[in-house]
């Protein structure tokens, strides 16, 4: 199986992952190969990773199966990771007519300002909403865009962590 | 065996501090009370407790805070003396009044002490009284923008203006020169006014790159004060501390001398009693007085280290009227660290993380200490701050304690919620900790600037992440949109409605 990996930075990661009969995989990285060994041992979310000899102990954790969070010695990363079949249909959704999405608040905290009517046309990460949380502002996008279905919050409202924000349709066909 | 110097104690306090507590207790055979609120009836201080008291409600206000309820779990439960930890009531004189006059002990300060101590203006003047040098600036309060300006004259620019009540950096302005006075003025007071109710100020000299350098002493009721070092608390975010060593990289042993000669007449000219920290500004090699912190600190574990003692037993054994002449013996050995380990995301402008811990490996190994009350299992709840544990490391020498605290933090992980230990770990490798050439705005300065510090092993980790999430992704499979039920079966409700349907279990 084929892999694709979006690093935070947006950089794209190709792994390509083959089983082999001793229960090990095969794994190759742009010009880097390994033999891998990824043993789960506790069931938590905790692997034990052998890169040929290397050694690493990995922590995964995900809310959602391709949005993978990996801890590795300390340091995090996050990783938007495909198989070969979603990323052909995010392809061919992104060529035709995108979902619908509902935007929602992260963290509990107090909207600032609201970047969205009912009926606009949002393009892919357009900013929807500022969110004041802790003293800090923040902005929170859409993921895929499309058109205003409802705007649930206004300026001055308090939220909650996984409050709606806003419901986006899906954008208009093209023409 | 000794005998201990309480039979019985309550603990008023929760979380990391509190086990704290309990565990000297323990260690020197003293039965211990807790209390708790609604939220943490499950946390290990109430578990590893001999009795504990429920509280009625998990706002502070209704639970930790809640004195006439503390006294009572004490007065009930037959404690003969009270510890307050560190926040919550620890520095309120009230409430050492109120447990002093109900019979019982309080383990920690007079509140005359604590007072003088937390009023700014007073503990300056009693501590020039004292011969304790302090910031050169005002004693009195001034309450207008043209007293400001003529006294800043005098001190010498920049000045900062200081609310007179403050406290958590809130009305606080630094003043360049003559021109900035007024505006600056109007709206530092109108913001202490607002806050604290009084829009006094008072100005000290702005010195340059100051350290934030904190001397511990212990004082016992016979009139004999002890200090025990310093510790270097200059890495901060936000006047919160996040990484701290003992010792300092820049004091010498003739500056540690005169710091803690400082120290022990500050305590002295209060009449003080118990564990309590002078806190002073360093500057281009002098020191000056700042305040006095009059509780056990969160960061008291790097000197316990250093010096080989338990300062909670101290506590105790002072409050209990034993002299601190045998802590004199004591010499300094290594050097210590602590990280805070923060359940806040340093990625989203350090938001608290709230969320249950669902996985937990914590570290080990020579000169490791892990003081936390930290389980798997616990709910972070938005009720109480946000720090999980704090790591402790000792070490033969100050880069032996560096390496030995980078491989905690690689070897520790905390799933459920994010953490402050990645940013611990890259500001460890950064040149300013390294060579110890830092101040009070560096943290702030390298966080801005992305904190971004090379690796020092030259692991590729990012590759490693990147085939562990591929192989994730493989070994779970992919989950199928018309196999929603996929490996764990259907919804039990889902099963318990085709039971009622079939009138069987269905196959």
């Amino acid at each position: 199986m084929r892999y694709f990996l979006t690093t935070e930075d947006g950089r794209e990661l190709e792994v390509v992952v083959e089983d082999r009969p001793d229960g090990r995989h095969r794994v190759v990285l742009g010009d880097r190969e390994f033999v891998a060994d990824f043993r789960d041992v506790d069931g938590l979310g905790q692997y034990a990773l052998l890169l040929g000899r290397a050694s690493f102990a990995v922590s995964v954790a995900a809310d959602e199966p391709q949005a993978p969070r990996v801890h590795v010695a300390g340091e995090s990363f996050v990783f938007r990771a495909l198989d070969e079949r979603e990323r052909l249909a995010g392809e061919v959704a992104g060529r035709g007519p995108a979902r619908g999405e509902e935007i929602q608040a992260a963290m509990p905290g107090a909207v600032v300002a609201v970047h969205a009517a009912v009926g606009d046309v949002l393009e892919a990460n357009a900013p929807v909403v500022v969110l004041e949380a802790m003293k800090m502002q923040n902005e929170v996008r859409c993921e895929h865009g499309g058109v205003v279905a409802e705007v649930a919050v206004a300026a001055g409202d308090t939220v909650e962590s996984g409050q709606l924000l806003v419901r986006l349709d899906p954008p208009p066909e093209d023409a | 065996m000794s005998q201990p110097p309480f039979g019985k104690v309550l603990i008023a306090n929760r979380g990391e501090i509190a086990l704290r507590v309990l565990r000297t207790c323990r260690d020197l055979g003293i039965r211990t009370v807790a209390v708790f609120s609604p939220a943490d009836r499950g946390s290990l201080h109430v578990r590893y407790a001999d009795e504990a008291w429920p509280l009625p409600g998990d706002a502070p206000s209704d639970s930790y805070l809640r004195q006439d309820l503390l006294l009572e779990a004490a007065r009930e439960s037959g404690a003969e003396a009270v510890h307050p930890g560190y926040g919550f009531l620890a520095e309120n004189p009230d409430f050492a009044r109120a447990v002093r006059d109900a019979g019982l002990v309080f383990v920690g300060p007079p509140p005359e002490a604590m007072e003088v101590m937390g009023d700014k203006l007073r503990s300056r003047r009693a501590m020039l009284e004292a011969g304790v040098p302090v910031v050169p600036g005002t004693t009195e309060p001034v309450a207008t923008a043209e007293e400001a300006l003529a006294t800043a004259e005098e001190i010498g620019w920049p000045v900062l203006l200081k609310a007179s009540a403050g406290g958590g950096g809130k009305g606080i302005r630094l003043v360049a020169g003559p021109d900035e006075m007024e505006g600056a003025f109007r709206t530092a007071s109108g913001e202490a006014e607002s806050a604290f109710g009084d829009g006094r100020m008072y100005l000290e000299r702005f010195l340059v790159r100051p350290r934030h350098v904190e001397v511990q002493v212990m004082a016992d009721r016979h009139g004999e004060v002890v200090h025990l070092g310093e510790r270097e608390c200059s890495l901060q975010r936000r006047h919160q501390k996040v990484v701290e060593e003992c010792p300092s990289p820049v004091v010498d042993a003739e500056t540690r001398a005169r710091m803690g000669e400082a120290a022990v007449a500050a305590a002295r000219a209060v009449g003080y009693e118990s564990a309590g920290t002078v806190e002073f500004l360093w500057s281009e090699g002098e020191f000056y007085f700042l305040e006095m912190n009059t509780r056990i600190q969160v960061e008291h574990p790097i000197t316990e280290e250093v010096w080989g003692v338990d300062l909670v037993e101290w506590m105790f054994r002072v409050a209990a009227g034993e002299s601190v002449a045998p802590l004199v013996e004591l010499l300094p050995r290594g050097h210590a660290i602590e990280v805070r380990l923060n359940a806040e995301d340093p990625d989203q402008g350090f938001l608290p993380s709230l969320g249950r811990i669902t996985d937990l490996r914590l570290p080990g190994g020579p000169g490791v200490r892990v003081d936390s009350a930290l389980y798997r299992g616990l709910e972070v709840t938005p009720y109480y701050d946000s720090m999980l544990a704090k790591l402790v490391v000792h070490g033969r020498d100050r880069e032996q304690a560096r390496r030995r605290m980078m491989r905690v933090l690689q070897e520790l992980h905390v799933g459920g919620v994010e953490t402050t230990a990645g940013m611990a770990l890259r500001l460890l490798r950064c040149d300013a900790f390294r060579s110890g050439d830092y101040d009070t705005g560096t943290l702030e300065r390298l966080l801005a600037e992305g904190l971004d510090c090379p690796r020092e092993d030259g692991a590729d980790l990012e590759l490693a992440a990147a085939v562990a999430a591929a192989l994730w992704r493989h070994v779970r499979g992919t989950p199928r949109r018309s196999d929603e039920e996929g490996a764990a079966g259907p919804d039990p409700w889902v099963l318990v409605h085709r039971c009622r349907e079939l009138g069987r279990w269905p196959r």
